[in-house]
């Protein structure tokens, strides 16, 4: 089963996504912020971690450059609000991002994706 | 004399130093000029060239601050890789002032092309022991000291292999947006949105493995180097990582329906000579994956100058292709890719519209004919570039009110088609 880290400041959202996460067949952990990220996920071992980009403390952008760098093929999918963020260029380090939404079928599906993707070593 | 900062090169130096050079009427060939003597660098700048005696003062200012600022505390050398210029380009490189030490070498007199270049700075890299080396392109108008930094930081940390990320037009870099980076993407499953960027990083050991691999061909020693070497690093796994220029690369521009016969030729021809051979490899990969990516902080970003395309000469093209190279599509593409391409001959120029999963379609059908040989691989290749030509004429329309931003939006979602479309590639390519 694997594993998700949802990493969001509002507790509703973490609550939706656990529950429909944990339904589809995930094992779901959440986070309130980005504090100590990495050495959260360096202790968890998430398979994929779902980010939100406007946190009250933290910036996502920024906590994504951390992720990427420590941990170079952790699927991270992007989640916001809005989708201005796409002007910053550090966006593009993230597997997927999708537009916060009630309805999950493009998360899941975007979920998958990211999951299935592999380059063998050689 | 010598050319200092911001100075120009005299034209008249050039002449002046040609003739002390030349012996009897004949230019001197000099193999290697290598004035302080260096025998190891940790880190190399390497600049490869041919004729760009009018360009190549300024990379070579940028790149000797950029080290002074950022590596003054490692062994470093400046390369010029050259084709034995007649341009006096030898002449202006050691000319000019620099706190760096500068080497000097040379392909043999009448060999000429990007990568035979390549393989001499390998050669060097090796020689001299580097862990380091950072290439800029003679041309490079907007290159700054920080891109010296960017693409060369990560290799001292994790990294063994740095693309560049530059703001480019929309229309600028069309090979590379219709077909190098959605098949590199889909095929070996590296994001790298600019594979033949020609200013990039790698590991100085990633030289050793550069000389002893067995893919290399007339087209990888041609303009086919960039995207071999970014395509080899793929297949070692080396950790990739894309650097955020800041600035867009502005250098010598180029029409997407200008020449493009040879560079096409190498560069497509490289990309279906690696899928021959990574095959075992690029069967394995499903989807794709993001790199981290170096490089903030620079400030706004600079858009891009604007690149006038001229939609009805693509569009002659692509009229003309079905006289010309008619048979050979006949023979080599799928019945419905063909009827699918009458089908889009019929379009007005101002609505035409060439769809991506055809665009696919017709890439599957050229990959499979250049490995199975049904064509002469020049006239093949060339025969391709009247379709790539349409396809560019549909990007153009259909992005025509978009921003950088939107078009770049536009890209990712085709090269999501790409990856989609894989599973379609492996059944064709296995005959099935």
């Amino acid at each position: 089963m694997a594993k998700i880290l949802v990493v969001d400041d509002e507790e509703h959202i973490r609550l939706l996504y656990s529950e429909e996460l944990s339904e589809a067949g995930y094992e779901v952990i959440t986070a309130a912020d980005g504090y100590k990220l990495t050495e959260r996920i360096e202790k968890e071992k998430p398979d994929l971690v779902i980010l939100d980009i406007k946190m009250v403390d933290y910036n996502g952008l920024d906590l994504l450059q951390e992720i990427r760098n420590k941990f170079y093929n952790l699927p991270v999918i992007l989640c916001t609000a809005y989708d201005t963020f796409k002007e910053d260029i550090k966006s593009i380090a993230a597997d997927f991002y999708v537009i916060k939404s009630f309805d999950l079928t493009e998360l899941k599906n975007k979920i998958a994706m990211a999951l299935e993707a592999e380059i063998p070593s050689t | 004399m010598l050319v200092g900062s911001g100075e120009k090169p005299e034209r008249a130096f050039m002449i002046i130093v040609a003739e002390e050079e030349s012996l009897g009427g004949q230019k001197m060939f000099e193999h290697e000029v290598n004035p302080e003597n260096i025998k190891k660098a940790e880190f190399v700048v390497a600049i490869p060239s041919y004729n760009e005696a009018d360009s190549i003062a300024f990379p070579v200012q940028q790149a000797d601050k950029g080290i002074q600022s950022f590596f003054g505390n490692r062994e470093s050398v400046i390369i010029n890789c050259d084709n034995n210029s007649n341009d006096g380009t030898k002449e202006i490189f050691l000319s000019i002032r620099s706190d760096t030490p500068k080497i000097y070498i040379s392909t043999e007199p009448g060999i000429k092309g990007k990568g035979n270049n390549f393989r001499n700075l390998f050669k060097k890299i090796v020689d001299l022991d580097a862990k380091g080396v950072v290439v800029v392109d003679a041309d490079l108008k907007s290159i700054m000291p920080n891109w010296i930094k960017h693409l060369g930081e990560p290799l001292f940390e994790d990294f063994g292999y740095v693309a560049p990320l530059y703001v480019r037009h929309k229309y600028d870099g069309t090979i590379t947006n219709s077909i190098a980076y959605p098949l590199i993407r889909s095929l070996y499953g590296r994001r790298v949105r600019q594979p033949i960027g020609g200013d990039f990083g790698f590991w100085g050991k990633l030289a050793q493995i550069y000389l002893e691999s067995d893919t290399w061909s007339d087209d990888v020693a041609n303009f086919g180097i960039d995207i071999w070497m970014t395509t080899l690093a793929m297949n070692e796994n080396v950790p990739i990582c894309q650097a955020f220029m800041g600035r867009p690369k502005i250098h010598r521009p180029k029409d997407p329906g200008g020449d493009l016969g040879p560079m096409f030729r190498q560069v497509v021809g490289t990309i279906f000579n690696m899928m021959v051979e990574f095959y075992p490899f690029w069967s394995k990969v499903k989807w794709s994956k993001p790199t981290a990516i170096f490089g903030f902080g620079l400030g706004e970003t600079e858009m891009p100058p604007p690149v006038k395309v001229d939609k009805e000469i693509l569009f002659q093209r692509f009229h003309e292709g079905f006289d010309r190279y008619g048979r050979i599509w006949e023979k080599i593409l799928q019945k419905e890719t063909g009827n699918k391409l009458q089908e889009i001959r019929e379009m007005d120029r101002e609505r035409f519209d060439f769809p991506t999963h055809l665009w696919i379609n017709v890439l599957i059908d050229f990959a499979i004919a250049y490995r199975d040989k049904l064509w002469g691989f020049d006239e093949l290749l060339d025969s391709l570039i009247p379709i790539y030509l349409s396809k560019t004429l549909s990007f153009v329309i259909k992005t025509d009110r978009m921003s950088v931003r939107e078009a770049e939006e536009f890209i990712e979602e085709e090269c999501v088609q790409f990856e989609a479309t894989k599973s379609l590639l492996i059944q064709r390519w296995n005959g099935r």
